[in-house]
């Protein structure tokens, strides 16, 4: 399958890992350019107006969530991805309500994140196992109680981010549960709209309960 | 004009996370002064001591420091907190072995001063320097009316002595407790991370296995209750389990997890299956990475484990192999539970392991 070359800004601290995400990275995606903190990365990503921006979590003057609030205003085309080493929920859910279309361990290898910057492109969510247990996680206590405030996953989102959760990719996904690729798709990322909209207070203390804040 | 804005203390708050023990008021001193926790709670302990001052202290800053959801403090909670402040410090004054005959005019004459010094307390300017002078005038006269006869060393003998201790030792122990933090971490940075990296550069080979534990270790290090579950529940030994399985087989074994519950007899089992699992992904399927998932909810317990290597044909496995029939089948129907194992050549492998609750 031929795809277009996407073009994708480096946000990240460390030189070093920088570089290795540059070296992994497959030919379909083009670094144009890099920033280590969010003063730098602000003016950048306006200035080049890349495909994607990969994020990192933690960086110097703030934190990823930072640089997508002061971009997406202005250049609503940018689609962001995060991508760190943090095993908090709490860091993780903050980017992802900030805007980003998805969230994966720097353990990552080369041709999942080229995957993945693509999906991202497209319009589409990624979600690493990990992401898909706090998501899980979040919306667990609702079953019970039945929040308004946050609006329940369906039994096929469910099911879908669990076998995410279980290590599947989407593809074999697709074929365990009978569906399209597309369908699977659309499935994620009606998941990454409910926790994007979902009421401060009910994240908050989803948060709280888990002692994260 | 009001005064009380001025007198909050802004980058003092309390506490609400997890090192809070009663209000967060301790966590919160600490935090703004950058010290270790436990120094500024033995502070109040030893305070408590002295004639109650740490426990008067402690309400009067639970009054006056604001927690990180309140924006801005009553009134009557200011004053009240203020008051319960000046309070403890009169013990503390008393505690420490000074008579109430100076402490009492030294309260006094120091309430005029502060009143003097610009805060007004909403009280006109003119007002406020009369109070002031009463004050002030009240407290030398009671001082000079219950000391005519007395001789500085009868007032001040045992106190001095206990003030100068204190103001000797305290940023001693301060240091001290900076010094033990920062000594901690170097000698964490040099028994784990340098150690790893000459090992490293002495056998590449073994660098996966090695940056893995290292991550690890320093994973639990960072985040105590954040990455890693509570001692001696079921995430806990199935992240534990993970963790030998990585070390044995140089292989990466993630685990995500949502629920918890606690360890018996069939969660026990549930792990060893698990663990059996894992490493029977670890030896045979070739595959460099395992998903291990645990979902613990009230209807039940379900965990698996995912490989995407070589997979095997279920149908054809030997009798002899004891790995599957009895290390995982038999274990967990021996506690009730179900182990399902789907596979084929090419295809990896999936383990399913339930628990109904």
């Amino acid at each position: 399958m031929s795809r277009a070359v996407r073009r994708v800004v480096l946000v990240d601290d460390h030189d070093l890992f920088r570089a290795g995400v540059r070296a992994g990275l497959e030919k379909t995606v083009e670094v144009v350019g890099e920033a280590g903190s969010v003063a730098d990365a602000v003016p950048l990503i306006k200035d080049l107006d890349p495909d994607v921006v990969l994020l990192d979590v933690h960086l110097p003057d703030g934190g990823g969530h930072a640089v997508i609030m002061q971009v997406a205003q202005e250049r609503p085309g940018v689609k962001f991805l995060a991508l760190s080493v943090s095993d908090a929920a709490e860091d993780v859910i903050v980017v992802i309500r900030a805007g980003a279309r998805g969230y994966v361990t720097k353990a990552i290898s080369g041709q999942e994140l080229t995957d993945a910057v693509h999906r991202v492109a497209d319009g589409d969510a990624v979600f690493s196992p990990r992401l898909a247990g706090f998501v899980l996680d979040a919306f667990r206590g609702g079953e019970t109680t039945a929040d308004p405030e946050l609006d329940q996953l369906t039994p096929r989102e469910r099911e879908v981010l669990q076998l995410i959760a279980r290590g599947y990719r989407y593809k074999e996904i697709a074929a365990r549960l009978h569906l399209s690729a597309r369908t699977v798709e659309s499935h994620v990322s009606a998941v990454l709209r409910k926790l994007q909209l979902s009421s401060r207070h009910e994240l908050t203390r989803w948060a709280a309960e888990r002692r994260l804040i | 004009l009001s005064s009380f804005g001025k007198l909050r203390l802004p980058f003092v708050q309390r506490t609400a996370g997890d090192d809070r023990v009663v209000a967060g008021v301790c966590s919160g001193v600490a935090r703004a002064l950058d010290v270790d926790a436990t120094f500024v709670r033995l502070t109040f302990a030893f305070l408590a001591f002295v004639s109650g001052a740490g426990i008067v202290a402690y309400l009067g800053a639970w009054a006056l420091l604001p927690s990180p959801d309140e924006a801005q403090l009553g009134r009557r909670r200011h004053v009240s907190g203020l008051l319960l402040l000046v309070w403890a410090g009169i013990l503390t004054l008393g505690g420490v072995g000074l008579a109430n005959s100076l402490v009492w005019p030294l309260a006094l004459v120091a309430a005029g001063v502060v009143l003097l010094s610009g805060r007004t307390f909403g009280l006109s300017e003119k007002r406020a320097r009369l109070v002031a002078f009463v004050l002030i005038v009240v407290g030398i006269v009671i001082f000079a009316g219950n000391n005519t006869r007395g001789t500085a060393s009868t007032l001040l003998a045992p106190g001095s002595v206990a003030v100068a201790l204190l103001l000797v030792l305290a940023p001693w122990a301060w240091q001290l407790a900076r010094e033990r933090e920062r000594a901690d971490l170097a000698a964490r940075v040099h028994d784990s991370v340098l150690q790893t990296l000459t090992l490293i550069q002495k056998d590449p080979a073994d660098a996966r296995r090695l940056a893995r534990r290292q991550e690890r270790e320093l994973r639990s290090w960072l985040y105590p209750d954040r990455a890693s579950a509570a001692e001696g529940t079921l995430a806990d030994a199935v992240e534990s389990a993970a963790a030998e399985i990585e070390e044995l087989h140089g292989v990466r074994v993630d685990v995500v997890r949502t629920g918890n519950a606690p360890l018996d007899e069939r969660t026990r089992a549930l792990v060893l299956a698990a663990r059996e699992a894992m490493a029977n992904a670890a030896r045979h399927s070739g595959s460099e990475e395992v998903s291990v998932f645990l979902d613990a909810g009230e209807e039940g317990i379900s965990l698996y484990v995912r490989d995407r290597g070589a997979g095997f044909d279920l149908t054809a496995v030997a009798a002899d192999r004891r790995g599957l029939a009895e290390s995982i089948r038999g274990r967990m129907e021996r506690v009730g539970g179900i182990a399902r194992i789907e596979s084929a050549p090419g295809a990896g492998t999936d383990v399913e392991l339930g628990l109904r609750a």
